[in-house]
């Protein structure tokens, strides 16, 4: 019995660890092509090159670092904006039922429509407002996902607090108001504080709506990301910088969120 | 502090009930961002709509719907979503699924793979897809180089490959998130029928086909669900590799939609798909939510 219960602790680690191998190999490749020159990076099997700063360098000096600050406004713009009003539209959700199922599928139906339907009329929007190029066009884009996202996954999180916290505070003669702002708020914090991580990353990974509203100065992270697609050879290494500078945050934040992804992500099928 | 709209005398005195004014901010927003685009689409969609010629603008009624019918680029695009979406999601269950049974038992240090198994799912799409151009590229990617000191030579980006070898990307990135929604569901499986099954003698095997998956069943069609709706928007890997080719051979629908209207300006063509594209989405959504509130409510 022993034997087969360390048998089949191997088998799993081995596939684990496989697993392991194939999720952290890309990264690998690419921290070791941020290292190297061009000359060694047509080598891909050389193992023997000097490493070196001059990528890391060159993606300082461009306009990687002010993208990345952009992504960062977009990002505490969308999550904080989402928060503010998609908060208490949650609290009317789960505790006064407002429009009942419905609305609840209207809510998340809204997080899934496919981009390709919103981007032409909001292009024209921005840019009939003179909003066209600014953060303020990518950060309303954001929104439309963004908002609805946050919502639905508030509504679950207010479902399983139960309402005699807010009840009692009614009886002790706070206001309805009071109730939810100062007794379930601050009993949620968790809850808040995973949406707002989740709708800073989904913000910060967007390149669809951000490719077609921001230009020049305004455009954000995952835009000069993709502007390294001409493949040049010379570029190949500061890509693979920049590409790093994009993903290490989120991969550090991914440690704080993980065990909110299902309740965010999972459509409410299993409360994780 | 608080926001004065909602908590204002005035507001009180016009009698608009609670519940609702806590809708008003998101209501104002949505209607902003989402609504107005969503009925200005529809417009566009029934009328000559380019965006090289905005004030020139004609009504052409169903039109642009009716002509997607005999559209090959249309159907094309349509059928590379379906294969994409069909390989992807398929061996993303296939892996997800045994990768969470591995998490769910007692496997030493499972919660530290669950957690690094996971980062994938938290980078952008676009890094993902340049980062696999790169590894797949066959003068400048390890991939290729190590296929070709075995002997295999594979052009990853050629026509025969390239919507596959999209796919494959598809399954690096979102087999993670796939094994966590199924682990979440067997570890929100009751106990008692497997209790009964080992005092009955049944083997690992029989329990997993007899009892995981009977009981798994609204898990893997959520989940299934869930990851189909958000495969068939792929448009990164798309933009970052291929940008639809070789010929049409990998265009998907989002980027066909996105190149129609913004690369042709032809935003009432756009527009007419995008619906289309929505309403198959909307279709899943249903369904999704109705396996949702069944299970809620049983």
């Amino acid at each position: 019995m022993k034997f087969r219960r360390y048998a089949g602790d191997a088998a799993a680690l081995f596939i684990l660890c496989a697993a392991l191998v194939a999720v952290f190999f890309p990264y690998m490749f690419i921290l070791i092509a941020s290292l190297k020159d061009a000359a060694a990076i047509n080598r891909p099997l050389d193992w023997g090159f000097t490493p070196t700063l001059a990528n890391w360098a060159a993606v300082v000096r461009s306009d990687i670092p002010r993208q990345a600050w952009n992504s960062l406004v977009v990002g505490a713009l969308t999550a904080a904006i989402s928060l503010a009003t998609g908060a208490p539209a949650a609290y009317a959700f789960s505790r006064f039922r407002v429009g009942g199922d419905a609305a609840r599928f209207v809510v998340l139906s809204a997080q899934m429509l496919p981009p390709a339907v919103l981007i032409v009329p909001l292009f024209l929007l921005m840019y009939n407002i003179r909003l066209l190029n600014t953060l303020w066009a990518v950060t309303a884009a954001h929104l439309t996902f963004i908002l609805p996202f946050v919502v639905w996954f508030l509504i679950g999180f207010f479902d399983d607090i139960p309402r005699d916290l807010e009840e009692q505070a009614m009886v002790d003669g706070c206001t309805q108001w009071q109730a939810f702002y100062r007794v379930l708020l601050p009993t949620a914090r968790p809850g808040l504080g995973a949406a707002a991580l989740f709708a800073f990353i989904l913000s910060w990974n967007d390149l669809f709506y951000a490719l077609l509203l921001s230009g020049g100065d305004s455009r954000t992270l995952p835009v000069g990301v993709a502007g390294y697609w001409t493949f040049r050879g010379v570029e190949l290494g500061q890509m693979s910088a920049a590409i790093l500078l994009s993903i290490t945050p989120m991969i550090v934040l991914s440690f704080l969120v993980q065990r909110y992804l299902v309740r965010g992500f999972g459509g409410g099928i299993v409360k994780g | 502090m608080r926001p004065p709209l909602l908590h204002s005398r005035s507001v009180d005195e016009t009698m608009i009930p609670f519940k609702y004014r806590l809708l008003l901010p998101m209501a104002v927003t949505l209607a902003a961002v989402l609504i107005y685009p969503l009925l200005f689409s529809l417009w566009a969609s029934l009328h000559d709509y380019r965006l090289t010629a905005v004030g020139d603008v004609r009504w052409v009624g169903l039109e642009h719907y009716a002509a997607l019918a005999t559209n090959r680029s249309f159907w094309n695009a349509m059928r590379n979503t379906v294969i994409f979406v069909a390989v992807a999601v398929g061996l993303e269950f296939a892996l997800g699924f045994l990768l969470a049974i591995l998490l769910h038992r007692a496997t030493p240090f499972r919660h530290v793979f669950r957690a690094l198994l996971l980062t994938p799912a938290f980078i952008t799409p676009i890094a993902v897809g340049l980062i696999f151009r790169f590894l797949l590229n066959s003068q400048l990617g390890v991939i290729p180089h190590l296929l070709r000191s075995v002997g295999v030579d594979v052009d990853w980006f050629g026509p025969n490959l390239a919507l596959f070898s999209l796919a494959l990307i598809d399954v690096w990135q979102w087999t993670p998130f796939m094994m966590l929604l199924l682990l979440a569901g067997l570890e929100a499986l009751p106990p008692e029928p497997f209790e009964a099954a080992r005092v009955d003698g049944a083997t690992g095997w029989q329990a997993l086909r007899h009892i995981t998956f009977p009981l798994m069943r609204p898990v893997i069609l959520a989940s299934l669900l869930i990851r189909m709706l958000d495969a068939f928007k792929v448009y990164e890997y798309v933009y970052a590799i291929t940008r639809g080719g070789p010929g049409e051979s990998t265009e998907t629908i989002q980027y066909h939609i996105y190149r129609v209207g913004f690369l042709y300006y032809r935003a009432g063509e756009a527009a007419a798909m995008a619906y289309v594209l929505m309403a198959v989405i909307l279709l899943f959504v249903v369904v999704l939510f109705y396996v949702v509130r069944r299970e809620a409510t049983s």
